[in-house]
């Protein structure tokens, strides 16, 4: 209730119409108190004038019928003037205060005491009286009285008839303002509807021009920066999707990079496994025999072969060690989870002050190569960061796996990361690029002091379990 | 009635003492007077001054208040100014209602009141005898009364004396106002006389005093060429239910009225020089004019 009143009186249309129609009825009653006060004063004005003059003429007129005594004709003279409308009575007095003439509905004696004015009048009678003289010798008195009745009932119909004019007047503006208020607000509706589709994307929309005024130069306006924003925003969007197709051409070389990258390191470790392996294990077994040969014999021998068994077994463990960071054989032999907890216990073996913790959890035998080792590369990096930067003394390492995505989390107690400032490195936009490379998520949450945490998600297509 | 004592020094002389006897006397009248007209008139309640319409009502008004005032002031008794619509109603109101307790009116109007309702004389104008005259334009040809025949002659009603007057006067000149000229008939002597000032009528007929009495520019552009024979001036009468003391009140007022300061006034206001004693045998000769 309180919200729709609200909005009533945040309407424009509401608050012109109430505007103008409040000012309205202010101004008109203002006038009609102002007529009808014209009016009053003007018919009482009127009555008493024409009193003052009927009175003053008849008592100017009657002195000589006074004198006279000649109160028949008087009495003929006034029967023309009782005639009057308003004119309820007139009696004439004379210097005795007796009635000579009486027209009219004679007054109660005593004789009616003459009022000012007409608007003073409380009895409905507006009493006159006039003394008349000849030659300035008082001759006798004229009384007239006159009805306010037919002055009043004129002053009842201006009234009335200034109070319809009024309303009148309020309803036809009431009618024009709202007609107006309508054309008006609905144009302003209609721009404001269209402001909104143009701020849900839709640029197609375009305002009807209607008139040539404020609206209508608004709309035009509107318009045109409509065009302008359509315009810029398509530029902008084939912009974003050059940069969107750049990006993911960018991500999927950097990805196809990576996994020649890997792809490679594997066969370089298969090569070096087979190849210079085979090749080793050879010459450690033919050292071996001529070691086993030489008996006691010739010492040098067996030196030698000792020392060629060494150097070929230094050879095989750099060898394997390179096998190892090219390609983690466990991993294609025992899977995700123990290649990582090999990962962990030879980083742990090299870092034995800060704790370690693998939870891995759900299916995760059957992952995708590919995952297997982004998941596999991404620890390897977060480890590195972790020994390099971290200064952790504890570090959690998180696999989940269910049946839509794999969600991996690394985090450690060190000193935290100031995203603020740029990395010089790559490991982490390396981590980033692997895990979307996957169609993944790469989130890193730090705190200075509070560690950081690196938690990736990665979508799985039924092909990749 | 009451009396002053006068004490006479002696060793006066009889001129001296005759003398002193005259001042005393006149000393005393007034109050005599005085003590006379307050005491004729007190039980009358109120008087009605009738004054026969011979001018407008306006100037009969402005005319004689003054001399109805200084009765009412000093009869003690309110006295009005009453006048009629015309001579006929005028002369009807006196013979059969007696409607007017003093009577001021044309000489012949008094002779006939006298005579149908007993009006009693008490006073006269103290003036030479009146006349009618009959003016024209200064500028119109008319210089004789011959002049007039076949014209257009304003007068009073037919009952006025002007009327009667010129009528006899045209008749003696060989001249028949109902055949050779045309009577216009005005209600008063102001407005006869106005008649052939703005040229309505070729002349005007009305009374002398009336005419004197008009203003210096209207008589100024008029030019007398005729006058009627004298009459007595003006007669003060009063009706018969007034009492002798009331009647003897109202003789003593106007005869004495140059003897004070304010009837002086009075009698300058009307141009009058003062009243006498009425003679009813003056207006005797009137019968003859009233016969006619």
């Amino acid at each position: 209730m309180h919200s729709n009143s609200s909005s009533l009186f945040q309407s424009l249309r509401f608050r012109l119409i109430a505007s103008v129609v409040s000012i309205e009825i202010i101004m008109l009653s203002l006038l009609v108190w102002n007529n009808i006060s014209i009016i009053q004063a003007t018919h009482t004005d009127r009555l008493r004038d024409t009193a003052t003059s009927m009175i003053q003429q008849i008592a100017r007129t009657s002195g000589n019928y006074m004198v006279a005594v000649d109160y028949a004709s008087l009495e003929d003279y006034l029967s023309n003037i009782i005639d009057y409308q308003e004119l309820s009575y007139l009696v004439i007095l004379d210097r005795d205060e007796h009635a000579v003439i009486a027209l009219g509905a004679f007054p109660a004696r005593p004789w009616p005491v003459a009022d000012t004015h007409p608007a003073q009048v409380k009895d409905g009678s507006y009493d006159v009286s006039d003394v008349i003289t000849v030659a300035g010798q008082p001759m006798g008195r004229v009384l007239m009285g006159f009805s306010l009745s037919l002055m009043e009932e004129a002053i009842r119909k201006s009234r009335t008839r200034g109070i319809s004019i009024a309303a009148a007047e309020i309803i036809l503006t009431v009618i024009v303002t709202v007609l107006i208020g309508l054309g008006l607000t609905r144009r302003l509706g209609i721009l404001a509807a269209a402001a909104q589709q143009v701020g849900k994307g839709d640029y197609s929309i375009r305002i009807p021009i209607e008139a040539a005024d404020e609206v209508g130069r608004t709309a035009s306006a509107f318009n045109q920066m409509v065009t302008e924003v359509s315009n810029r925003t398509q530029q902008l969007e084939a912009a974003e999707s050059q940069s969107r197709t750049l990006l993911a051409e960018n991500r999927n070389l950097v990805h196809t990079s990576l996994h020649v990258q890997e792809e490679e390191r594997k066969h370089l470790a298969r090569e070096l496994h087979d190849e210079l392996g085979q090749c080793i294990t050879a010459i450690q077994a033919d050292a071996e025999s001529i070691r086993d040969l030489s008996g006691n014999g010739d010492r040098r021998i067996e030196t030698s072969a000792s020392a060629i068994l060494d150097v070929s077994s230094r050879i095989y463990e750099v060898v394997h060690a390179m096998m190892q960071r090219l390609r983690p054989g466990v991993l294609d032999d025992l899977g995700l989870v123990e290649a990582l907890k090999e990962e962990l216990s030879t980083w742990q073996d090299r870092h034995p002050e800060i704790e370690t913790n693998l939870d891995a959890t759900g299916n995760l035998d059957s992952l995708d190569e590919r995952i297997n080792i982004t998941i596999y590369r991404i620890v390897q990096e977060c480890l590195t960061n972790i020994a390099r930067h971290a200064g952790a003394t504890r570090v959690s390492i998180s696999l989940s796996g269910n049946i839509d995505s794999l969600v991996l989390s690394v985090s450690d107690n060190g000193r935290g990361l100031d995203q603020s400032t740029p990395s010089d490195g790559l490991g982490l936009v390396g981590m980033r690029e692997r895990a979307e490379g996957l169609g993944g998520e790469f989130m890193l949450t730090s705190e200075q002091g509070a560690g950081v945490t690196i938690r990736i998600r990665i979508p799985l297509q039924s092909e990749d379990r | 009635m009451r009396t002053i004592p006068v004490q006479l020094q002696q060793g006066c002389t009889g001129k001296q003492k005759l003398l002193a006897v005259i001042i005393c006397c006149l000393l005393t009248i007034p109050a005599i007077i005085s003590a006379n007209e307050k005491e004729g008139c007190q039980q009358t309640g109120s008087l009605v001054f009738g004054i026969l319409p011979f001018i407008s009502v306006e100037e009969l008004v402005f005319r004689f208040t003054p001399l109805v005032n200084y009765l009412s002031e000093n009869l003690q008794v309110p006295v009005r100014i009453e006048t009629a619509p015309d001579f006929v109603e005028f002369a009807r109101r006196t013979h059969e209602e007696s409607r007017y307790d003093i009577l001021f009116t044309a000489p012949h109007f008094f002779t006939r009141a006298n005579q149908k309702a007993a009006y009693r004389l008490i006073a006269s104008v103290d003036s030479p005898e009146m006349w009618a005259v009959i003016v024209v334009p200064e500028q119109s040809e008319i210089r004789t009364l011959q002049d007039l025949e076949g014209k257009r002659l304003a007068t009073v009603p037919p009952l006025g004396l002007a009327t009667l007057l010129v009528r006899k006067t045209l008749f003696e000149a060989g001249i028949d106002p109902d055949v050779d000229l045309d009577m216009v008939i005005t209600p008063t002597h102001d407005a006869s006389l106005l008649s052939s000032y703005h040229g309505v009528t070729d002349a005007s007929a009305l009374m002398q005093p009336p005419f004197a009495a008009a203003s210096k520019k209207v008589r100024d552009s008029m030019r007398i060429i005729a006058r009627t024979e004298s009459t007595p001036h003006i007669p003060i009468s009063v009706a018969p239910r007034l009492s002798d003391a009331c009647a003897a009140a109202i003789t003593g007022l106007l005869v004495n009225m140059g003897s004070t300061p304010e009837g002086k006034a009075v009698l300058q206001h009307n141009r009058f020089t003062g009243y006498r004693q009425g003679d009813p045998a003056v207006y005797e000769k009137l019968n003859e004019l009233l016969s006619r």
